[in-house]
């Protein structure tokens, strides 16, 4: 028939079927050619009406082993990667199960003759158990075919629930059980059909059924079902186990209610897989029935099971959403809102200290359920979360109201209470309070539930601030990169390019903005005003009066006849906006470059460097306060002007604390001798020579010490000016050296 | 980097705060704090002994300047005494002499507060 079937088909595709199921087609052919064979001994042994010899029993033995071996690969294979679940397996083998029965059913009614008192038998020859007319044999085939089918059938399937969660050890159990079911089936090859079985294939018997209770109880798939399913399965396991049990009876006592002498009728066909077949249905039988129990004593927990299942499903859902919040309000919400929307509570509320108020009291900052006013009437959160952190565990009150420590009376809706709190980075930052109206009522896997809740929501809440913290951070960083742009502008953009006099200045700020000030205003009857100034203290405070600075210098200055003039207006005005605990140190130098004199006043500012051509090197240390230091007269007093006649080669250089106050790795100070000694070593260089010196000096002497202050150095350098007077910049007397 | 302490004694009825260290902008609120507390105790005579003063920096010489005012207006003074060389220049650059006594020793300026409370 299979033979027939398959050379029908198109052989268009037969070549592309057989390199897709190749093996399942040759399994098919190998099965259909030996049940063809094994039919042909019969039929000659039913033609001769001898027992066949031993050589043809053993030739007919391998044939038939060998064709129902490849019935069985084939519907391994074909079973090999179906998922099916439970109840479709179950259900599925039952239908087919029921059909296959129903056909041997059938088949086995068919010509039989009933006799009242007169037992016919099955047809086959008492002595030589030989079939007596053709139809028996007919008969005596198909019954077997769909007993043993029903059989490989079952195994196969029910392989697929024994190994749900499979491990090593239960594969090889399932291994084991297959081998010696196989071995027992192999031992009663001998025996003729319907007799006893010996002692030895009892005792194998007796291990293959050990292994099938091993493995009746591989019931994984059992957990994974719904409250519905196991209902189902209950149903479906029950009339299985009975079908099983009324189809093939149980071990030796055959049943005649279904199929009328099916295991005889396989005996005759091939006794091994008649014990084979018994014992698959043996099997089935274990199976179906440790399953409904085993469902039995499930389904009562099933019900909780799935409630935990939807907590803890909803539970790690608001887990993940936390993850997405980046608003601090919002995220607070959803964390009081958890436990509730969990199921694991009544009601529910967040408490963290308030870091903007200063209170590291723990209060509510967000609350489901219940409102924050009925929270402080009830219950004080911040006592709470105290004792909490005492015994260093979540808090369950199990009787709120008989707590001391609650204001809870009976009726108010809260019978228990759990705290459990938020910990990110070692460090509490909040507890989530979750109260449930019966006593009692949270249990430890609430607990359990809420605190890994309370874990993730604390990793929130700190990733949220980290974020925010982020994103001032960088709003500061822009704020004060626009405010040292602003800074930068503030300052000269170049330096002037004078007849006689060159300069070359520049300014440093240890932090983003700084209070360090000089600048150049050019005054009628070709004078120049030059000025240095260093706010005190440093960054963002000092930046702001140094702008100040700037412009009372631009606005002041022009307006001013000499240094101290300008000092002492400067002094009044600042007079009015600086703290008392702020001063600026300042110099200004007036160069007229007509009368070649430079005028310069001090007000409490590091003296300025002057060096002569001549190597005579001295600091201009006229009197002067700071300014700021005196808001009255004293400043005018004591302020001194100096007026110096320029010389060609003159060097003037002005700088603020920190170049002289720079230290090296070793912690000494670049000081006020090593300055010297360098614009003395350089005097020869024009301005942005010296300039460039005395900053390379500077820096091979810090080595990879950082700036820690503002810095500015000035130089200026008087070279003289040529007969023509204001004419382009001429080059120094330099040559002179 | 912040290497910088105040001691207190007191010398009859001045109190004699010792700077140890280094004073800047780090350190000042340190010695803000000194002071604030010498004024809560009422104890204006305040005499720094700057003997163990390595460093000043101008957030440190504002200092000074921002409690001179009170201390005066409550009738007693700051005094400073015993600078080292290199931080008395810093002092003297500012002309903080002219604002301050600035004394060569502890006990010229102890006499000098008992002859002001003379007066």
């Amino acid at each position: 028939m299979a033979e027939y079937s398959l050379e029908t088909k198109p052989s268009k595709s037969l070549r592309k079927r057989l390199t897709e199921r190749g093996p399942m087609v040759l399994y098919g052919i190998l099965f259909a050619a030996c049940l063809a064979v094994g039919i042909g001994f019969h039929f000659q042994q039913w033609s001769s009406q001898v027992p066949l010899s031993t050589t043809l029993f053993l030739l007919y033995s391998a044939v038939t082993t060998v064709g129902f071996g490849s019935l069985w690969l084939f519907l391994r294979r074909y079973y090999r990667l179906r998922q099916d679940s439970p109840a479709k397996t179950l259900w599925s083998l039952l239908i087919t199960g029921f059909i296959l029965i129903s056909l041997a059913a059938i088949t086995s009614r068919i010509g039989r003759i009933d006799a009242p008192g007169l037992d016919l038998g099955l047809g086959f020859d008492l002595n030589t158990g030989i079939a007596l007319t053709f139809p028996t044999i007919v008969k005596m085939v198909v019954i077997s075919v769909l007993l043993i089918l029903f059989a490989f059938l079952l195994l196969n399937r029910f392989q697929g629930l024994v190994l749900v969660k499979r491990s090593k050890t239960s594969q090889r159990n399932w291994n084991v059980m297959l081998f010696s079911m196989t071995l027992t089936a192999a031992l009663t090859l001998m025996n003729t059909p319907g007799a006893g079985q010996s002692q030895w294939q009892n005792m194998a018997l007796a291990v293959s059924v050990v292994f099938m209770v091993v493995n009746s109880f591989r019931l994984s798939w059992i957990v994974f079902l719904s409250f519905k399913e196991k209902l189902a399965t209950i149903g479906l396991c029950l009339v299985f186990a009975t079908f099983l049990i009324l189809a093939f009876g149980i071990a030796q006592f055959s049943s005649d209610l279904f199929v009328i002498g099916g295991s005889g009728f396989l005996q005759h066909f091939f006794v091994p897989l008649a014990t084979f077949v018994e014992q698959a249905s043996l099997f089935g039988i274990l199976y179906c029935s440790t399953a409904f129990l085993s469902l039995l004593f499930h389904l009562p927990t099933s019900g909780d099971y799935e409630q935990r299942a939807g907590e803890r499903a909803t539970m790690h859902s608001l887990a993940h959403l936390v993850g997405q919040v980046f608003d601090a309000e919002t995220l607070f919400a959803t964390i009081a809102s958890a436990p509730v929307e969990a199921g694991s509570a009544d009601a529910s509320w967040l408490v963290m200290p308030d870091p903007s108020s200063g209170s590291l009291r723990h209060h509510v900052v967000s609350s489901h359920n219940i409102s924050p006013d009925r929270i402080s009437e009830l219950v004080d959160s911040a006592l709470l979360v105290d004792e909490m952190t005492a015994q260093g565990d979540p808090l369950i009150i199990r009787e709120a109201p008989a707590d001391h420590r609650l204001n809870v009376r009976p009726g108010d809706q809260m019978g228990s209470l759990l705290v459990v709190p938020l910990i990110a980075r070692d460090e509490l930052i909040g507890a989530l309070f979750a109260s449930k109206a019966v006593v009692s009522g949270f249990e430890r896997d609430d607990v359990e539930t809420i605190s890994i809740f309370a874990a993730q929501a604390s990793v929130a809440i700190d990733n949220a601030r980290l974020f925010e913290q982020q994103v001032e951070k960088e709003r500061l960083a822009r704020e004060l990169s626009i405010a040292r742009e602003v800074q930068r502008k503030l300052l000269p953009q170049s330096v002037p390019q004078l007849p006689g006099l060159s300069m070359a200045a520049s300014s440093i700020s240890a932090q983003e903005v700084g209070g360090d000030y000089y600048d150049f205003v050019q005054l009628e009857n070709d004078r120049y005003g030059v000025i240095i100034g260093d706010v005190s203290g440093k960054g963002t405070s000092a930046a702001f009066y140094m702008a100040e600075m700037q412009g009372i210098f631009q606005s002041v200055s022009r307006l001013a006849a000499t240094p101290s003039i300008f000092l002492h207006h400067a002094n009044m005005a600042l007079a009015q906006t600086l703290d008392r605990n702020v001063f600026i140190s300042a110099i200004y130098m007036i160069v007229d470059l007509k009368n070649e004199t430079l005028d310069i006043a001090r007000a409490g500012h590091c003296p300025a460097a002057a060096v002569r051509l001549s190597g005579e090197s001295r600091f201009l240390r006229t009197k002067g306060l700071g300014l700021g230091l005196d808001r009255g007269d004293l400043f005018l007093k004591s302020l001194e002007e100096e007026r110096i006649n320029l010389e060609p080669g003159d060097v003037f250089v002005l700088y603020t604390d920190g170049v002289v106050e720079s230290r090296n790795p070793e912690g000494e100070e670049f000081g006020y001798d090593r300055l010297l000694v360098t614009i003395d070593e350089n005097r020869h260089e024009d301005a942005d020579g010296i300039h460039s010196a005395v900053l390379s000096d500077l820096k091979n002497f810090m080595g990879n010490e950082v700036y820690d202050d503002d810095m500015t150095l000035v130089v200026l350098k008087w070279h003289g000016l040529p007969l023509e007077a204001l004419s382009p910049p001429v080059q120094s007397m330099e040559e002179s050296k | 980097m912040s290497n910088f302490s105040v001691g207190f004694r007191t010398s009859g009825s001045v109190q004699i705060l010792d700077l140890h260290g280094e004073l800047d902008a780090h350190t000042a609120a340190e010695l803000e704090a000194a002071i604030q507390k010498c004024q809560q105790e009422n104890q204006v005579r305040i005499l720094i002994n700057g003997s163990d003063l390595l460093y000043i920096s101008s957030a440190g010489l504002g200092v000074f300047m921002a409690y001179i005012e009170e201390v005066r207006e409550s009738g007693g003074d700051i005094k400073i005494a015993a600078l080292q060389a290199k931080v008395f220049n810093v002092f003297d650059l500012l002309g903080f002499p002219m604002l301050f006594d600035i004394m060569e020793s502890e006990e010229e300026a102890v006499e000098k507060f008992s002859e002001a409370k003379a007066e």
